[in-house]
């Protein structure tokens, strides 16, 4: 199977809206859901998903999103009760979806009962900024610079680099393979990449779907 | 998601999303078709390549709207994926790739032709005629050298797009550019001379058949309306493509229909429509050695100028389908349509791989065929996929009215819906028309569609087991991300 997952995300907000050019980015097929008319002609005009204009909480606008078929559903708009009514809305008609809702505040793990995996992006946020305001040579593993990211990427069985030297594979100029296998080493021009061992990536937004292609299938 | 994206600011404006289009309708089928459609329709072949403009008008409206509201590039199978069943979409999918890939195969018979003209006009060779065959000693067969430059041409083309993504970058703009400028110069050069002032357009129909030959002529060169699809394969890659997208399919169709009826004017009125049949692939080529000037400083033979336009069209188109149907095999390769292969980038090269070799096969394969069955597939099954994409519009207005729409096609329904009944009728009287001229063709179309379902189950079956595997990869999604 290929590494792309159908996602719909709830709330195109600067939250929302970033996950998806994000995913888009990785090559993933995204349907944003946004009530704000305002917002849903500036994310057209970014055009990096489909966009169902309409609140989420209704099971009519979550089928019109392509419920049936999605892998995932993130619900990230501000509100933790909404997003956690879209989750469980979406469960109810998906059963075998994956729900991830957005918190507001860090004691909200415990929610963890009713959607697969909850996101506080706040805290995130703080993280990097804390970085940045202690000013240490070295970064989290994050969005560390303006575009460039650095990811941590698990190879796939059966992908088109997998079990390959590094020295065979052509990555797409402004892509870098930085670690050896779970980051022990840098990685050499005879390091192999092994499928199910994860390595450190840099890599410019523009190339990344080609190289989650190579490493993911 | 495939080559292009190798050079990260490649924007096209809309001045180059235009020419995409202009250079796939224009490119070919001008050249290669026009001499075909006047056998079967005689002079009214100025009508045809009108008409079909105006029928192609209507699901260039469903393109637009499609296009404006589904930000992906992968032209019409990506929208028909996005609101049919696995079914419809996967035989969409089937039916474009299979229409791209005997496109492919008639740009390369209408290479071929052409390419022996040029050789003949610079005195390489005897005129096209008298080569018939290129005897082989070591298998001590004859082929048609024809058939082997077709194939070559096929061979080459695939190879440096297999090994290479240069070829697929944004030179389209440039190339348009100079074929247009060619059919200008044919154009004016053809209004000027004495042999247009004497053009004899009666009767206007051909002798015997009537109007009602239009109708099949029509069917036969509808695939020279193809290029809006190609605009959309590239979208990602436009600025503002919401504006964008939209304008480049009017105007690339509204720029290509004039083009087209000058050239089929011109064509017909210095050559006559009896004589440009009689040239067949090479027509277009044939008619202007006929007025063009000669001893000219360089190319001597002025005709020569529109034979290289012909030669290079016809290589630019195959070009462009070569890695149009490898896109439409490396998306259903992703979508988990085809075998999943189909949907990676080769290790070493960074291109879809797989998808360009397996679209190889059946192009070198039907360059075998005869420049018309080609033709008449290879209209047959755009047509059937432009009906599918006028079905989707309908089906995303009624299923997701609260989809956003940057572009609303006026007159809904009325547009899809003429769309689908014209290109029914057209498909109708191409298949009536097969049956009595071309069963091969229709026969292998038929072929083709039974394999795509013998396929999809077989793929259906592989998949069931794997697919649960699939399932618990999906968990190490957040773990790949932190």
């Amino acid at each position: 199977m290929t590494g792309s997952r159908d996602v719909i995300i709830a709330g195109g907000g600067r939250v929302g809206f970033e996950t998806a050019a994000l995913l888009a980015d990785h090559g993933h097929d995204v349907t944003i859901i946004e009530r704000d008319e305002r917002i849903v002609d500036e994310i057209a005009d970014e055009w990096v998903a489909t966009v169902i204009e309409g609140d989420a909480t209704d099971p009519g606008i979550i089928e019109q999103a392509g419920i049936e078929r999605a892998d995932v559903i993130a619900a990230l708009t501000g509100e933790t009760g909404l997003n956690l009514g879209v989750c469980l809305a979406a469960s109810e008609l998906s059963p075998e979806i994956r729900t991830v809702a957005r918190i507001e505040r860090a004691t909200g793990q415990e929610y963890t009962r009713f959607v697969d995996a909850v996101v506080f992006p706040e805290h995130a946020g703080a993280r990097v900024a804390a970085d940045e305001i202690i000013g240490r040579d070295m970064q989290t593993l994050a969005d560390v610079t303006s575009t460039l990211d650095i990811m941590l990427v698990r190879v796939t069985e059966g992908a088109p680099a997998a079990g390959k030297q590094l020295s065979k594979v052509r990555f797409p100029a402004g892509a870098l393979v930085v670690s050896d296998d779970d980051g022990n080493r840098v990685a050499r021009s005879d390091t192999t990449l092994t499928a199910g061992r994860r390595y450190v990536i840099a890599v410019e937004p523009e190339v990344a779907d080609e190289v989650m292609n190579l490493m993911q299938g | 998601m495939d080559g292009s994206n190798r050079s990260p600011n490649a924007e096209l404006g809309l001045l180059d999303a235009t020419m995409i289009g202009m250079g796939a309708m224009i490119g070919a089928g001008i050249f290669v078709l026009t001499g075909l459609a006047a056998e079967i329709a005689g002079p009214a072949a100025i009508l045809v390549f009108t008409l079909n403009g105006v029928v192609t008008a209507f699901t260039g409206l469903s393109y637009a709207e499609l296009a404006a509201s589904i930000p992906k590039s992968g032209g019409g199978y990506a929208f028909v994926r996005e609101i049919f069943d696995d079914l419809p979409s996967f035989l969409m999918g089937w039916m474009l790739w299979f229409a791209y890939m005997i496109a492919g195969a008639l740009y390369a018979l209408g290479f071929a032709p052409n390419f022996l003209e040029l050789l003949h006009v610079y005195g390489f060779v005897a005129p096209p005629d008298a080569v018939d065959a290129l005897a082989i000693p070591v298998v001590d067969i004859a082929l048609p050298v024809g058939f082997l430059l077709a194939f070559v041409a096929v061979l080459a083309l695939v190879a440096l797009n297999a090994v290479s993504t240069a070829a697929s970058g944004s030179a389209e703009t440039v190339f348009t550019i100079i074929k247009v400028g060619i059919l200008v110069v044919f154009v004016g050069f053809g209004l000027a001379s004495p042999m247009f002032s004497e053009a004899e357009f009666q009767p206007l129909f051909a002798e015997g058949a009537g109007p009602a030959a239009i109708l099949p002529a029509m069917g036969l060169t509808f695939i020279a309306f193809e290029g809006y699809d190609l605009i959309t394969t590239v979208t990602e890659e436009v600025e503002n493509p919401r504006e964008n997208i939209p304008k480049a399919i009017f105007l690339s169709l509204i720029a290509t229909v004039i083009v087209y009826l000058a050239v089929v004017a011109v064509a017909v009125g210095t050559l006559g429509a009896q004589g440009l049949a009689e040239a067949g692939e090479a027509g277009i080529a044939t008619a202007a050695t006929e007025f063009m000037p000669t001893g000219l400083p360089i190319i001597q033979n002025g005709g020569a100028l529109i034979v290289f336009g012909a030669v290079f069209s016809t290589l630019t188109a195959l070009n462009a389908v070569v890695i149009a149907s490898s896109r439409v095999a490396f998306s259903m390769g992703r979508e988990g349509q085809l075998l999943p292969s189909f949907g990676q980038l080769h290790h070493r090269y960074g291109t879809p791989f797989v998808a360009i070799l397996a679209s190889a096969v059946v192009m070198l394969g039907s360059v075998a065929l005869p420049t018309q069955s080609a033709g008449n597939m290879s209209s047959l099954f755009f047509l059937l996929s432009f009906i599918v994409v006028n079905v989707a519009v309908i089906r995303l207005r009624r299923e997701r009215p609260n989809m956003n729409r940057p572009y609303e096609m006026p007159f809904y329904p009325a547009p899809p819906l003429i769309g689908i009944a014209l290109n029914l009728l057209l498909t109708g009287v191409l298949v009536v028309y097969l049956v009595r001229t071309d069963p091969l063709a229709l026969g292998l179309s038929a072929g083709w569609i039974l394999l795509g379902g013998v396929a999809y189950f077989l793929l259906d079956r592989v998949r069931t087991p794997a697919e649960e595997g699939a399932e618990t990869g999906i968990d190490m999604g957040p773990e790949a991300e932190r």
